[in-house]
Parts: C-alpha cells; structure tokens; sequence
C-alpha cells in the first residue's frame, strides 16, 4: 500500500507546480480576480445593489441611463419595462449565472467522472452501456434538448440545473474515459491491482488524482458555456421565474425595446459577455498551465 | 478504412438512433399540455366534436401503442402528418432545410475562410502582438452570447445605418425559381445576379452571427496544429535543406496542420445545423430550428419526434466524416 | 439612401444583362406568423386565415364596421330559426377559370361540417366552428339551403370565417395539393409560397368584385400582395420604419411612439377582441371566499397599467365581454382602485397580514403580469409571478371540472365572432373547457345555455346582460382590459383600415 499512498502525493506537487505557473500568467491572473469580483458581487448583491432588484415603478418605466437626457444617476444603467434599476438587476442576476454555472458543472463533472472511469475502468458491458448513452445524448443538439426537458418538467430553477446537467456530464465522462484508459496501463496501476487493491480503490485513489487535471480545464471552460446557455434558456422564455433577475431575460426582455430603449439589453448582455470572457481567459490559463500539449 | 469498419459504424448506428427515438417520443409524450386543445384555441367546442379531432389525430389511443405505431411507420421513413400543417412531417422540415443548410455551411465557409490565415499568422508569429490578439479576440468570440450579439449586429447595420436587410432571406424584387431551394444556387442558375446579391446580402448578418464562435474554436485549433507541425523533424530538416520557409510552411507544414482543423469543423457543423434556433429567431431565418421550437411549444408531436431523428442522424454522419477525413488526409492513421 | 444592399445588386445587375422590371405596385405586410397551410377547411389558426382570406371569399364577409355582409352569397333569408337560405351570385370565377356554383358552396360546407368530410376518414378541425349544422343542399340550381340542428342564432356571424372552394380542383388535387397550392375566388391568386419566409400573391383579373355593400367594387389596386413572415416585434417594426413593408401587425404598445414620430409611417388601431383578465382559483384555499376576490379586484390599479405599459391602448373591462361585443353591459358594478379597502376585506377574511399567491403566466404577458403582481403585493397579496409555457398552463388551468392546484391565472380569451357565444360558455360554464377559475352557477349555467339557441335577439341580449350581472357580482375573474390591435401604416398606403376581426383585407388597398 506504500506504492499507492505515494502516488497522489506525486500528483499534488503537478497540481502545485501547474498552479504556479498559472499564477504567473498575469492575463489569466487578472480574469481569474474579475471571477472573483463577480462572485463576491453575487454572494453579497444585497449590499452592492444600490435599489430593490424587484421594486417596479411605473413612472420610471424605460427611464435611460444616468449621462442621458430624462435619466438620474442614482439609476447610472437607467430602467427597464417596469421601472426597476438595470445596475441592481445585474448585480442580483449574478446570483443565477454563477449559481446555476458552478452547479451545473459539479454535478455533471462528479457524474462524468464516476462514468468515465468506470467506463475506463472496467471496460466491457459497462463501457459499452455507458458509450452507447453517451452517444445517444450526443445526437439530440444541446439547446433543443434542454428546451424539450425545460416544457415536460415547467419553470424552476432547479428544473433548469437538471435540464443542463442531464447533458453536460457526457463531456467530463468522455474525457475522463479516455485519460482512464491510457492510466489504467501505467505502472503504478499494475501495481496496486498485485497488491490486491480493491477495484474502487484503483479508481478513486490511483486513477483519479491523475485525471484530474484535464478535468478541472475542461470544467472551467463548459461553465462558460452553460453560463451562456442557461441565458439563451431565459432567452427563449424558459429560463428562471420573474421577478429574479436573470441575464438571459433581461436581454430577452428587452430586445423588443431596442428601438427605443438600446440599456434594457445592452448592459445585462455586456454582464454576460465580461463574466463569461473571464472565465475563458482564465480557464485558457489554467490549460496552459496544466495541459502542456496545449501550451505555447 | 475498411468494409468492416464502415459496417461497425452503420450498425453502431442502430442503438443510437433507437434511444434517441425513445427519449424523443417519451419527452413529448410526458410534457404536460395537450395538442387537441392548443389547436382548438379560444373557441366552443362539443365533447363528440373534441373526440372527433383527438381520433384524427392519433392521440386517442394509449402511449404505448402510439410509441409502436411511431417505431414501425419510422422504419420505413413515414414520420406521421403534422398536427397544424396537415401534410407529411417530413415535407415540412424538407422544406425548411435548404435555408438552415445554406445558414450553416455558409457560417462554416466564412469561418475556416478566416480562421485558417488567422490561427497560421498566430502560430508562425508566435508570441507577437498579433497572436496575442488573435488570441484573445478568439476568446471574444467565443465568449459573446449569440442571441445578444444578434440583436446589437441588426440594430447597428440594418436599422441605423441600413446597410444590410433586417430581416428573412431575400427580397421581392425579383422572383426566382426555386429549383434545389438554396437561394445561393438558385438565383445563379436562374442568370439573376440581382437576386444573388440580395440573397448574399441577406446572409451575411446571419452568418457571421452564427460563425463567430466557431471560427475561434477553429482559429485556436490551427494555431495549436500548426504549431505542433512546425516542431516537427520534417519540417526542421525542410528548413536544413534551404527550402524556402515559403515553400516549407504552405506545402509541407499547412495540409498536415490543417487535418485536425478539418475534422473538427465537420464535428462543429453538426452544432451549428443543431444551434441554428437562436440565430433564426433573431433574425427571422426561416429554418428548421426555429421550427422545432415552434413546434415544441405548441405540442407538436410528429414533426419534433422527426426533426430530432434528423439531427441525430446528422450528428453521427457528420463524426462519421470527420473520422473519415482524417483518415484520407493524414494516411499514417489507421481508423 | 445608398446602402450596401443596393449597391451589391447594383455590381451585380452590371455584371451582367438584366431585364428591366416592368412597374409593378407591391403591398407588402410584415407578419407575425406563416399560413400553417393554404386549405380553408384545414386548420384552427386565425393568422393563417388572415392570409388565406385574401386568396379565398366567402360566402359572406364583414364590412369595416364589422357588419356581416354578403360576399359570393347574393343575399341571405333565414326561413325559419334553423334554416338558411343563400342565393349564389352568377359570374363568379375561381382562379383556374372555372366558373363557381351552388354545388361549389355546398361541397364546402358539407367538407366542413360532416363527419368525414374531408375525405379518408377525416373530419374538418373547422367543424365545431360551423356549430350544428344538420345538412346542406342545393335547391333551385343557385340557392344553397343550410339546414340546423337546433336554432343557432351565430350562424351568419360564423360564416365569414369559411371560405368557398372549388369541388372540381379538391377532387382533382386532393387534400395534399390544397395545403400548398390554391384555387379560390378571390381578389389574389398565389404567386409563389416560400414557406416560413413569405407568402407572395398577384393580382386576380377576371375578380367578380368582391360584396356590392363594401365599395369600391371590382378588382384589387394592386399588382402584388407579400405576407412577409417576421416574428420578432423589433424587426417587424425596424421594418415598417426602414420603408420595406406597407403594413404591420402586432405594433407593441412602447413602439407607438416611433412610428408615430417616423414622417413617413402612421399607426392605426382598432378594438380589439382578445379580454384579458385574471382567474382565482375558486376551488383552493384563500379564493373560495368572495371577500378575498373582491378583495384582489380592488387591488389592480387598471387605468395604470392601461396608460402606462399598454400605451392607453385598452378598453377596461368589468366583465369577461369586449364592449363591442354583442349584448355587451355597459352599466356594470366596476371594482374601483382601493387598496386600503383591499387589505381591510383581506382582514376581514382572516388574513390581516396578507397572504402569498403566486400567479400564473404565459412570457407574452410578463410585463403586464408582473405590473399587476407588483401592485397586488402592495395591498397585502404577496404575489410572485411563475412565467409558464402556454400549454403547460392551459393543462394546469383549464381542467374541465378536475382538481386544480395553483392561486391565480393571468390569461385571456379571443372572441373574433365577437358573439358572447364564443366567450361567455367556454369561461363560465361549469366544467366547460375555458372555465380557469373553476367557476359553478347554475343559473349562469341555465341562461347560456338558452341564450346560445336564443333567436330573438333581444331576448338573448337581455340574458347575456342578466348573466354579466351576476358573474360581475361573483366575481370567479378579475376582468381586466381589451388592449387594441395596433398596425404600423405606411402613409404611401391608401384606402386600406384595419379591422377588429384581426383580418387584413386588402382588395381595396393602393400604394401611391
């Protein structure tokens, strides 16, 4: 067992040497902090958001940003359709895109995982089933699937988490089924499997740790894009419920007044475009970082 | 590749499009909301004259059955009657397709055309301001969210500067015979460069909404190839005979840089044929995508179960190119 | 205005021989949605009929004040409460050249009403509009005679909505060629259909003129009709704006204002037919009592809502009918904006702190939704609004006398005939289809049922009125307001007014 508890120690100082190197990266640095600017501003949106997200006002209906005729700039980012603030509405809508991103992905990773490997792993019927759902979900185009889940189950948060999530966790399974497959051969492995190591044990404490790595890049970069789905979802009118703000409906909503109010999507579509271009900067880091086929 | 691989793909083929017609079939099937009463709208209506129109539909008799029916008529591609346009669900989606194809092989024209020069610059000024920029211009690119990005293109260029047509795919002007339904061919073959213009200006808002993302995935994915290539011994040892870079780069470097950026936009294009719904919305693209939708919402069972069997089908031919492509170009693998 | 667009055709019209275009007039109209199919008797849509009713006529036909008229009928006489005589017009010419006659006219109604009328077993999704229509036959070679089965006093209301078709070309090119092709008799004849793009119509020649009550007669003033397919609201305004369409449907309330200022557009409106109001679930547990119904009724600030999101583009209502309506009340109780009066009943009602509800809505209604959530919030109904998918909610809702679960229900109810027929029973009657709110009285019950077979009309208007009296004292809805149907003009359009049956006429139309 000695063999075996040296392995992920081995492992964790890649893991440290990766992420000094992706601290040093001064790009990838500065979109990781804008990451974290955006979660702290989700996490603490009640103290940032300078009005009620939901308190409508009439007579501001439409009201335009603070440096324009007609607007105040105690609503800077001016109002929408029913006079709530565009600034306080992103600040909360935050909450949704990073909260349904990160939840998204830890399910559909620990999922794609535990797939993955016991696909890798045990090879035979089990890959073979898990292949073969993985290449089932593959066929239904993304967007038409979720909207299909989003009409049979309603509205819901929690509906869209798993209508994302049902998907998802093929790309993480196929990775790791691949990483899984080359691992299982190394030297390492052979070995614990002579010692008698129980075949959980081989895949969670041998192979894991080192498929890893490629699993927290690929994870990073599919949160960017279940960010930008979760708000094409919203978009399509099957996203989260009003009164929460998402980003998604806030450019939904206002699409229709893009002749006479351009801030009503404007602003929410930039909030998506920043968080989710950071991430991908960072994530682009961190695969420099770790994976050096890809690095340059 | 030989015959029996390709008759291991065909048969892979099989269970594949078995459970997406079960997951389809039973999707609808259990989403809430009842087509006999969508069609019938706002209006009075007997129970004998309900039942009358639920019997017309092939809705009165149980899932599991309609499910069979489904099955067996799909073997022999009899898809069913849509509920609303009352002729074959595949007429339907066939008369949808050629403006979604045209959408999306265009989209992927304009990105291979731009991301090939662009991810080869990148790679062979590696580590320049101009691949310091093309690479995070590519991650712009795929960062904007379509639907947003849709709507500012179309304010800016259609509504306020009027450059560009808001909205469908061509004008009234002149009337062109629809002969393969991609009005690209059809207005060239009609001798109408009138109409072939106005068809071209029609598209390209479109395209480059649609291609944005994808031509940033295929940048990324030549400049890394290319990159990889130009480590090569090969290479090196073209240089070492005083090739010139010229000749080394585009005859030797570039076809074998360019195999992976081949495959994966083959891969890509099944997404840009399956992500086609947000850009046909915004702007009013009358392809099957935004039909699907439609007919999602308004329980519209036959032509849903159809257009997801169609893409399925797409998907996997499309994989099945790009293992295909990869082969033929780069002979040292073997599928 | 020089643009890219112009100027790519222009290179390209250089680059090689064009033939000039004759000078033709176009009318295009930017449209929300595409014909689901071009078969009269085919479909439930009502714009796929706004399309078709420029290619087909009817029987008979309304006029700009939305009185029925004759169209193809000469003239009608009702012999006696459940028989209907109409003369066929002579000189009539569908647009393969063949003449129309009375068989014509009979062979449409029988596809649409009869069991099986459309051939293979199948019968009309049109039949229930048709209600119970006994028989049709020909009698004295141009007199079309249709026979009831009980009095239905809506028939001639109803008959405008079908349009005549031609016996000869359905035999001859089936049910498959009338969804995409067409033979009808009216002022336009398909040019071209480009599915899910437009709808491209020319001229009819030998067009007998349409009715003789809605001059002018003869045929249409322009050389070509486009329905041109644009279903988001922005671009279909962008559109009228930019000048590449004559007419638009659906104009948003906000966008009035653009339109309006644009010198070269002007918006037109009509009332509209669509009573939006909002359902409380009788059956659950706060809306079974009437105090919290009154209660919510005097919460909703209407005229608000009305100036402020809808443009003042509405009619407020205080029962389920438009005021166009036949038999619409005009002296209704009216539930006066009262919040404090809101939280005093509330209290009464047991629930001094208020209470939480949610509210149900499709995403077309959002905005107007959430206005009123937000102001039944402040008079103690802490309501959160669930945006829901049409048909998810119209199962949820609109359960036929089953259980149902959920507070309230913002929706809404067409009435195209504008007869309370089509409104009143399905929204009211016990059990019946529309009846969201869970609704049961019978003698609500009793006076539909005998108004619907009710000939005299003033008898029927008397009890459609008693009826309005007591549904507004029950209160099983809040009824809300009719918002108008707006339509972006373009001011080259001449002699062309929209119409509150949503359709879009446009024989008498000219571009100048």
């Amino acid at each position: 067992m000695s063999l075996a508890a040296e392995t992920p120690a081995a492992s964790e100082t890649i893991l440290r040497r990766n992420l000094a190197t992706f601290t040093g990266n001064r790009l990838a640095m500065l979109c990781a902090l804008i990451v974290v600017l955006f979660v702290v501003m989700a996490v603490f949106a009640p103290w940032i958001a300078p009005h009620d997200p939901n308190e409508t006002d009439l007579f501001r209906r439409l009201q335009p940003p603070g440096w324009m005729a007609g607007g105040e700039w105690s609503y800077v980012l001016g109002c929408d359709a029913l006079g709530r603030d565009i600034l306080s509405r992103i600040v909360y809508g935050a909450r949704i895109s990073i909260f349904i991103g990160i939840v998204v992905i830890l399910v559909a990773t620990t999922i794609g995982i535990l797939a993955g490997l016991a696909a890798g792993y045990l090879r035979g019927w089990v890959d073979m089933l898990i292949s073969r759902i993985v290449d089932i979900l593959l066929g239904f185009p993304y967007l038409i699937f979720a909207i299909g889940l989003m009409a049979m189950m309603g509205p819901g948060l929690w509906n869209i988490i798993f209508a994302l999530a049902y998907k998802e966790w093929v790309i993480p399974a196929r990775v790791v089924r691949g990483e899984t497959l080359v691992t299982r051969e190394l030297e390492y492995v052979e070995a614990a499997r002579a010692l008698g190591a129980s075949r959980g044990h081989i895949m969670l404490r041998e192979i894991l740790p080192n498929v890893l790595s490629p699993v927290i890049v690929v994870a990073t970069i599919r949160m960017a894009h279940v960010i930008i789905l979760e708000a094409s979802l919203s978009f399509l009118g099957l996203g989260v419920q009003p009164p929460t703000a998402s980003w998604g409906s806030m450019v939904a909503d206002g699409r229709a007044f893009m002749l006479e109010a351009w801030w009503v999507s404007t602003f929410p579509g930039l909030a998506i475009l920043f968080l989710v271009l950071a991430i991908n900067v960072a994530s682009q880091g961190l695969r420099d970082a770790f994976d050096p086929r890809f690095s340059e | 590749m030989s015959l029996s691989k390709l008759l291991e793909r065909i048969a892979q083929l099989v269970p594949v499009l078995l459970g997406v017609s079960v997951i389809a079939f039973t999707m609808m099937a259990l989403t809430p909301g009842d087509p006999v009463q969508i069609m019938i709208g706002d209006q009075a209506i007997t129970a004998e004259q309900e039942a009358q129109l639920r019997h017309d539909m092939g809705l009165d008799r149980p899932m599991v059955e309609r499910f069979f029916i489904f099955l067996g008529n799909t073997t022999h591609f009899d898809f069913g009657e849509s509920f609303y346009h009352k002729r074959p669900v595949a007429d339907v989606i066939a008369e949808r397709l050629p403006a979604t194809i045209e959408l999306s092989l265009v989209a992927l024209v304009v990105a291979l055309a731009t991301a090939i020069p662009l991810g080869v610059l990148a790679a062979i000024k590696k580590n320049s301001i101009f691949d310091r920029i093309a690479t995070v211009g590519s991650l712009l690119g795929v960062s904007l969210p379509g639907f947003w990005f849709g709507i500012l293109l179309l304010m800016l260029f259609a509504v306020h500067l009027h450059l560009l047509p808001v909205s469908g795919r061509i004008g009234f002007d002149s009337e062109v015979p629809s002969v393969t339904g991609f009005l690209l061919i059809d207005t060239l073959v009609a001798g109408n460069m009138k109409a072939f213009g106005d068809a071209v200006a029609h598209l390209i808002l479109p395209a480059i909404t649609l291609g944005l993302p994808m031509t940033a995935i295929l940048m990324r994915v030549t400049r890394t190839s290319m990159l990889e290539v130009l480590r090569q011994d090969y290479v090196t040892f073209a240089d070492a005979k005083g090739l010139s870079r010229r000749r080394v780069l585009f005859r030797h470097a570039l076809k074998n840089a360019l195999i992976p950026t081949v495959s994966v936009a083959a891969i890509e294009t099944g997404s840009l044929l399956g992500g086609n719904m947000i850009v046909e919305t915004v702007y009013g693209w009358p392809g099957l995508g935004r039909l699907v939708v439609e007919s999602i919402f308004l329980r519209n069972y036959p032509l849903v179960q159809a257009a997801v069997l169609f893409y399925a089908v797409t998907y996997v031919l499309l994989n099945f190119v790009a293992d295909l492509l990869y082969t033929v170009l780069n002979p040292r693998v073997k599928l | 205005m020089k643009t890219l667009h112009k100027m790519l055709t222009a290179a390209a019209v250089a680059a090689c021989f064009g033939t000039p275009a004759a000078w033709a007039t176009d009318l295009t109209v930017g449209f929300t949605l595409d014909a689901n199919t071009l078969d009269p008797a085919n479909h439930r849509k009502r714009e796929t009929e706004t399309i078709i009713r420029n290619m087909y006529d009817g029987i008979l036909t309304r006029d700009a004040n939305m009185k029925v008229v004759p169209q193809i009928a000469e003239s009608m006489v009702q012999v006696s409460p459940t028989v209907y005589d109409f003369k066929i017009r002579k000189g009539i010419k569908f647009h393969d050249g063949s003449d129309l006659t009375a068989d014509d006219v009979k062979f449409t109604i029988d596809r649409i009403t009869e069991d099986g009328g459309m051939g293979n077993g199948q019968t009309s999704p049109r039949q229930s509009l048709m209600g119970p229509v006994a028989g049709t036959e020909v009698i004295d070679g141009d007199t079309v005679r249709i026979t009831l089965k009980e009095p239905w006093p809506i028939l001639p209301a109803m008959l405008p909505f079908e349009e005549v078709v031609s016996k000869a070309w359905i035999e001859k090119v089936g049910n498959e060629g009338a969804a995409t092709s067409e033979n009808g008799t009216g002022p336009f004849k398909l040019a071209e259909w480009r599915k899910g793009d437009a709808i491209i119509m020319d001229r009819f020649d030998e067009y007998y003129g349409g009715s003789t009550e809605i001059p002018p007669v003869g045929k249409a003033c322009v050389d070509r009709v486009i329905f041109k397919i644009i279903p988001e609201s922005a671009s279909r305004v962008a559109a009228l704006l930019a000048g590449d369409v004559d007419i638009i449907n659906e104009l948003p309330p906000f966008s009035v204002k653009q339109v309006e200022n644009n010198p070269d557009t002007v918006v037109m409106k009509v009332n509209g037919t669509r009573s939006f109001f909002i359902a409380m679930n009788m059956q659950g547990k706060y809306f079974a009592d009437h105090r919290v119904r009154e209660a919510a009724a005097h919460a909703i600030d209407k005229q608000l809502i009305i100036d402020k999101i809808l443009g003042g583009n509405a009619a407020p209502i205080e029962g389920i009918l438009s005021p166009d309506a036949f038999a619409a009340s005009t002296d209704l109780h009216k539930y006066s904006y009262d919040p404090e009066l809101s939280k005093k009943l509330l209290a009464e009602a047991g629930y001094p702190d208020g209470i939480d509800i949610t509210m149900d809505v499709e995403g077309a209604f959002k905005d107007t939704a959430e206005a009123t959530a937000s102001l039944l919030s402040k008079a103690g109904f802490h309501t959160k609004v669930v945006v829901g998918e049409g048909a998810q909610l119209s199962e949820k809702w609109r359960t036929k006398g089953g259980e149902k679960t959920g507070d309230m229900y913002f929706t809404s109810w067409g009435n195209g005939s504008l007869d309370p027929f089509d409104i009143f029973t399905p929204t009211h009657k016990t059990n019946d289809r529309g009846n969201s709110a869970g609704y049961s009285n019978p003698e609500v019950d009793k006076l539909l049922d005998e108004a619907a077979v009710e000939v005299d009309t003033v008898k029927r208007a008397g009890m459609y009125h008693q009826a309005e009296v007591i549904v507004n004292k029950d209160l099983p809805y809040i009824y809300l307001w009719v918002p108008a149907d707006l339509y972006g003009v373009s001011k080259r359009l001449k002699g062309w007014k929209p119409s509150a049956d949503s359709r879009i006429n446009l024989h008498d139309a000219c571009i100048e």
